[in-house]
């Protein structure tokens, strides 16, 4: 007899509401249910965990993480122990990927506006519907450059795709970075005459001379140069316990971990390395060896200790002790970035920087600059972004140009670059990718919700690489979340999307392969007829598997032994970094910096990264100004204070925090917050300092010089208590020495 | 299996080093526990009222003013003291310490005396003041292990004693030895910290291969030496904390730190 | 005669009632029971299953091991429902006749996973792990009159019950499903499957007690 399934809930919930009655008292009905699956894939058994490998992408480089895998969700992720960049290690940043991935206000579906730009009025339509749209207004393109395409800096595999796109529709692509890097691949590029960035190996230095790269946090590749730094502070190693010295604007996270912080004012920092450099030519050069080199003295004898000082505010004995310490140690490093390369005279003050390390001669050793070399596959030759066109000027292009199409993917340019939003007004039609409602996606026409990197395929060839060839790869971990609301709905890849694009239009992107997954599964083979690396396997499928499972393919033996540069360019005049600002009005030098948890202001809509405190003023949830103590009591400035943050372009407000450690001419201000988003954490929240900087350009590379505007602060009279995390215990005062005792290493510097 | 003995070399002593000269303050063990403990989101109201709950915080010290200004870092969870004063006063016995030297909190009999929290002299011990929540779909990252707390607990450190269990009865299902640094031994902030500045494992490990003891006592024991960096946080209290702190070196010869200014404001 | 009963005399009545309440509460929880069999799923009276799965059939007569189904008893901490397509291996072709097959055969060709009635269950804030008990009673055991080393000996009594020719001083193996009717009964003569042990906190440590496993909390509560 056939039983209809409403008859057996009939059946059996008479005895359900029993068993709930006489055990009740809380028990949700659900606990009293035992499912039994159709089929039982072997890591649906409860309790059982699956650590599957993949990366989570980064502000510069990728980190190998495992995923841990319970029922088909993601539990914690960790780091992955055999990826190269981060040997196990991972970041607040990697940890809060999972909240990305559940993340409540997530785009479900693609949507289209109604109502005005910005007002944030959507209508659900299905992926056909919009690709149609799309399609459609490319084929009425006037120029085939009014299609333009802005997104993160791309690499391997993703940057093949995009690249084939791009050259295929002959559209424009700007790779974009807020806080952009053009001074340094510049730098790196003239000094160093290498295309890609090299890997600093402070593992095995014993002096590292950093000059505003806040490289414990933010800068190129956190995670490696602190598992580097474990070893460098390690004092059972052959060299001891290495010093660090810290020159710079800002007390950043380094300069905190720091023996020595050095304060100069800013955009002297690279007077102060020619400075240096002249001191080593002079007192050092035969035990450094660099004696060929002493006609540079004849530039850099107006950057002598002496006649320095009054532009970097530094007496010459301490310059005469860097030089010193440089010069004395085995395997001294010498690093630039951050504010530094941030002035007008940004890449100018990185090349002097970096000019030091050719003076000491570091160049390709251990504890010293290693170089990264390429592959001989398809995949790398898309990994490097030129610097010749620093990505300020392309947007600023941009402004000029005819802009009909613009597609934003992993770019949030509305935050990120002020004045951007007098592009949009020019534009017709504007695309976006993003899974969650950010700035640039409120002001978009369509939304084509891509996947969350937990759910994708993808490939990263780190920059700056290890010191050998890397290819991180990217899986699925989970099934797309919203994978329930069919194939209409719910979220695409995006190479996936542009793929399909391409063939609604019949453009053949000449890559062989139906989508994303086999592009890549494509390009192993290459890999695999290398026929070297950390992958050892029979044929392509084994060799697939075994880069899956590792989370990448590396080559430990494949090293740039090449160190011969050529001719360096010897230092040249530096121009003096200019100040957007009368002094007399706006006293203070401003300097934006990255928190570790929002950087540059991705993280804002994270809860985690939200809550994570500052370590240095442990202030969360909001947009604080350090402003120094005695300053702030010479100006009546208490901390909780609303402040106004003034410059010549606009003005902000802040939370007031007196700092025991900054300097009296300089106000710091987090980037971050500020955002005109959708989402419930990051929107109606702190302050956007981005959008009080000056726009003035550096006057070499014309990347934007965000470190040079001056400020004015004043009180709003307004009060408030500020959201951080000291006090929260009281602290710990038994010891009467200071809870921390310090001991002193055995050598000084 | 045969053979029902546990393969291990002693009783077990769960420990901690902390080498502050390694510590970067860089908050990635604060998150990691997050992460793996269901800790509720501290949003912006906690920490205005001071309720953040963090079991393992990074304390930052100030010393000096600006040019001289120094910070210290010094991460805080809980010591799984020997001679816990929390532990006495517990009306209800819902903290004691276990066979493994393990300060443990047994969250369904806690009624939110808040007497441990009184005592202890860390303040590593938190209390929910409020019901903790996330939205639906935040809930789908909670990690089964663990329970989640409602209001009205007490909750600390438990240097992860869901990854103690899971893999100690693992390796004894498996009759064998639980290596020293095993990652999924290991708390969720030990795997995170990027310079290895946390350190967790068991004291009387001896491998029953090499016959080595576990890095952790190897740390204790030379730190502790006479001229090891080791000490015991607060331990002149007689607390017999079960982690072990190595100094930071401050390489300005002489210069000792006097109290200074710990927070502003 | 009338009983006068007077506004205080009733709340008296009843606050004396639920004070009598209360006390059968205290003393039947002190000893592990509140309440006694009612506040407890399953017991003494198995809740009816959406398909009537008679273990009697499947174990005695056909001679199907626990383990054959419950799969995960020896690994993990959950003993396992089998998955509906394991039923299927063998009832896509046998059994067509009886009304509980043909159930099955419609649960699995419209692809509904099939919702059990759960019979034991121990609260949320215990953590039950199988395996650890599966282990700690199977395996080979030497044959004891008292337990002194649980992990390696059982007692004659419980040994006779697996092997009636057994003798004290030799070694016997005990098989995983030998020890499931430990805890949860004779289930291989039940039709319908019922909770036979209280399975409160008082249950578990006694057990624990006796057999010098840990009684530590954080064994179980953590």
């Amino acid at each position: 007899m056939k039983i209809s399934r409403r008859r057996f809930l009939k059946l059996f919930g008479g005895s359900v509401t029993a068993a709930a009655i006489f055990q009740a008292c809380g028990i949700p009905e659900k606990e009293l249910i035992v499912e039994a699956p159709l089929e039982m894939p072997e890591d649906m058994v409860s309790g059982t965990d699956n650590w599957y490998a993949t990366l989570s992408p980064g502000e510069s480089v990728s980190s190998g993480i495992v995923v841990r895998v319970m029922e088909g969700r993601a539990k914690k992720i960790e780091g992955n122990p055999d990826y190269p960049i981060n040997q196990g290690k991972h970041n607040v940043v990697a940890e809060s990927g999972l909240q990305g991935l559940y993340h409540p206000d997530r785009i479900s579906s693609p949507r289209i506006r109604r109502g005005d730009r910005g007002e944030g009025k959507w209508e659900e339509i299905s992926w056909t519907d919009a690709l149609s749209r799309i399609s459609e207004s490319i084929t009425n393109l006037k120029k085939s450059s009014g299609l333009v395409l802005i997104t993160d800096p791309l690499t391997s595999h993703l940057s093949l795709v995009i690249n084939q796109f791009v050259s295929k529709f002959k559209a424009k692509h700007i790779q974009y970075e807020v806080i952009e890097d053009t001074n340094l691949r510049w730098a790196v590029k003239n000094v160093f005459k290498q295309d890609r960035i090299p890997d600093f190996d402070i593992d095995n230095s014993d002096y590292v001379l950093s000059f505003g790269a806040d490289f414990l946090n933010t800068w190129k590749s956190p995670l490696r140069y602190s598992r580097g730094y474990s070893n460098f502070r390690e004092q059972s190693i052959g060299h001891g316990r290495g010093t660090l010295v810290y020159v710079g604007s800002h007390l950043s996270l380094t300069g905190a971990n720091a023996d020595k912080w050095i304060y100069v004012n800013p955009g002297s920092e690279g007077i102060l390395a020619y400075s240096i450099s002249y001191v080593l030519l002079d007192k050092y050069a035969s035990e450094l060896n660099i004696s060929d080199k002493k006609d540079w003295l004849k530039v850099l004898s107006q950057y002598s200790p002496s006649k320095v000082k009054e532009f970097t505010g530094l007496p010459e004995s301490q310059v005469e002790e860097l030089a010193h310490g440089l010069a004395k140690h085995k395997n001294p490093l010498v690093l630039g970035g951050g504010t530094v390369g941030a002035y007008t005279n940004g890449m100018q003050n990185l090349e002097a920087i970096y000019t030091l390390n050719v003076l000491l001669g570091n160049l390709g050793k251990k504890g010293g600059v290693v170089f990264n070399p390429i592959l001989p596959i398809a995949m790398d030759g898309f990994s490097d972004l030129s610097p010749d066109l620093a990505n300020s000027s392309r947007i600023d292009e941009l402004k000029s140009g005819d802009l009909e199409i613009l597609l934003l993917r992993g770019a949030n340019p509305i935050y990120g670059t002020p004045g951007f939003k007098s592009v949009l007004s020019k534009t017709p039609l504007i695309v976006s990718f993003s899974g969650i409602m950010d700035d640039s996606a409120m002001m978009a026409d369509i939304i084509l919700p891509e996947n969350h990197y937990l759910e994708e395929w993808g490939s990263d060839i780190p920059n700056p690489g290890p010191g050998y060839p890397t290819i991180g790869f990217q899986q699925p971990v989970v099934r797309p979340v919203f994978e329930k609301r069919g194939i209409h709905l719910g979220t695409k890849s995006f190479p996936d999307v542009m793929m399909a694009l391409a063939e609604i239009q019949n453009i053949d992107l000449e890559l062989n392969a139906s989508n994303y997954e086999n592009v890549l599964r494509n390009m192993t083979d290459e890999l695999f007829k290398l026929n070297r690396g950390s992958i050892k396997a029979k044929n392509p499928r084994d060799f697939w598997n075994g880069v899956l499972q590792r989370g990448g393919w590396w080559d430990v033996d494949d090293k740039v032994s090449n160190h011969k540069i050529g001719s360096t360019n010897g230092p040249r005049e530096l121009t003096p970094a200019k100040f957007l600002g009368d002094k007399n009005i706006y006293p203070f030098h401003l300097v934006p910096f990255e928190l570790g948890s929002l950087t540059d202001g991705r993280g804002a809509n994270l809860p985690w990264l939200q809550a994570t405190p500052d370590p240095i003023t442990t202030v969360t949830w909001s947009t604080w100004v350090e402003i120094n103590l005695n300053k702030a009591k010479e100006l009546g400035i208490k901390e909780g204070d609303i402040v106004k943050i003034t410059s010549e372009y606009g003005e902000i407000e802040a939370f007031a925090y007196p700092h025991p450690a900054i300097s009296p001419d300089v106000l710091a201000i987090p980037i971050g917050q500020g955002h005109e988003s959708g989402d419930r954490y990051s929107s109606d929240r702190g302050s956007n300092v981005l959008s009080i900087l000056a726009t003035d350009k550096d006057k070499d590379s014309g990347a934007w010089a965000w470190a040079s505007t001056r400020v004015s602060i004043s009180s709003t009279g307004n009060n408030l208590p500020l959201s951080k995390f000291e006090n929260t215990a009281p602290d710990l005062s038994v010891d009467a020495h200071g809870h921390i005792i310090k001991t002193t290493s055995g050598e000084s510097k | 299996m045969s053979d029902n003995s546990v393969k291990t070399s002693g009783k077990r002593k769960w420990s901690m080093a902390v080498d502050i000269d390694k510590c970067t303050g860089c908050q990635a063990c604060v998150v990691a526990c997050q992460s793996e403990n269901n800790i509720p989101i501290n949003t912006e109201d906690l920490f205005k009222q001071r309720r953040a709950i963090q079991w393992i915080r990074i304390e930052r010290y100030w010393e000096g003013e600006f040019p001289n200004a120094k910070v210290r870092f010094i991460p805080l969870l809980c010591q799984h003291c020997d001679n816990a004063p929390c532990e006495p006063v517990c009306p209800v016995y819902a903290t004691y310490h276990n066979q493994e030297g393990l300060n443990v909190q047994v969250y369904n009999r806690c009624i939110g005396s808040r007497l441990c929290v009184n005592n202890c002299p860390y303040h590593i011990r938190f209390f929910n003041f409020w019901e903790p929540s996330w939205p639906d779909s935040l809930k789908n990252q909670l990690n089964p292990d663990v329970t989640v707390r409602s209001r009205g607990i007490m909750e600390k450190c438990t240097f992860c004693i869901q990854r103690i269990r899971r893999t100690t009865r693992e390796s004894d299902k498996n009759n064998q030895q639980l290596k020293d640094g095993d990652r999924r031994l290991n708390p969720a902030c030990v795997n995170a910290c990027p310079t290895d500045a946390l350190v967790f494992g068991d004291l009387n490990y001896v491998d029953l291969d090499t016959g080595e003891k576990s890095k952790v006592a190897k740390l204790k024991e030379e730190s502790l030496s006479k001229n090891g960096r080791g000490y015991k946080l607060m331990g002149e209290l007689g607390t017999e904390p079960n982690v072990t702190y190595l100094k930071k070196v401050d390489a300005d010869s002489g210069h000792s730190s006097h109290g200074g200014d710990s927070s502003h404001g | 005669m009338i009983l006068k009963l007077g506004m205080l005399g009733v709340a008296g009545g009843i606050a004396s009632l639920f004070a009598l309440v209360m006390l059968v509460f205290v003393i039947t929880a002190w000893f592990g029971m509140p309440l006694g069999i009612f506040s407890v799923v399953g017991f003494n009276h198995g809740p009816t299953q959406p398909i009537e799965f008679p273990h009697d059939v499947h174990v005695n007569k056909i001679g199907l091991d626990c383990t054959f189904c419950h799969r995960t008893v020896t690994d993990k901490a959950a003993a396992s429902i089998p998955a509906v397509g394991l039923c299927m291996t063998c009832h896509k072709t046998v059994g067509g006749d009886k009304e509980g097959v043909q159930q099955l055969r419609e649960y699995y060709s419209e692809g509904q996973p099939i919702d059990w009635i759960r019979v034991h269950r121990v609260p949320d804030h215990v953590r039950f792990v199988h395996e650890a008990h599966i282990r700690f009673f199977s395996g080979d055991k030497n044959v004891v009159t008292r337990v002194t080393n649980p992990s390696s000996q059982i007692t004659i009594t419980d040994a006779l019950k697996i092997d009636p020719n057994i003798k004290e001083g030799e070694t016997i193996t005990v098989g995983a499903s030998q020890v499931c009717s430990t805890c949860h009964g004779d289930v291989t003569s039940m039709p319908k499957v019922k909770q036979v042990r209280p399975l409160k906190m008082a249950d578990c440590v006694n057990c624990h007690r006796d057999n010098n496993a840990p009684t530590d909390c954080a064994t179980c509560h953590y």
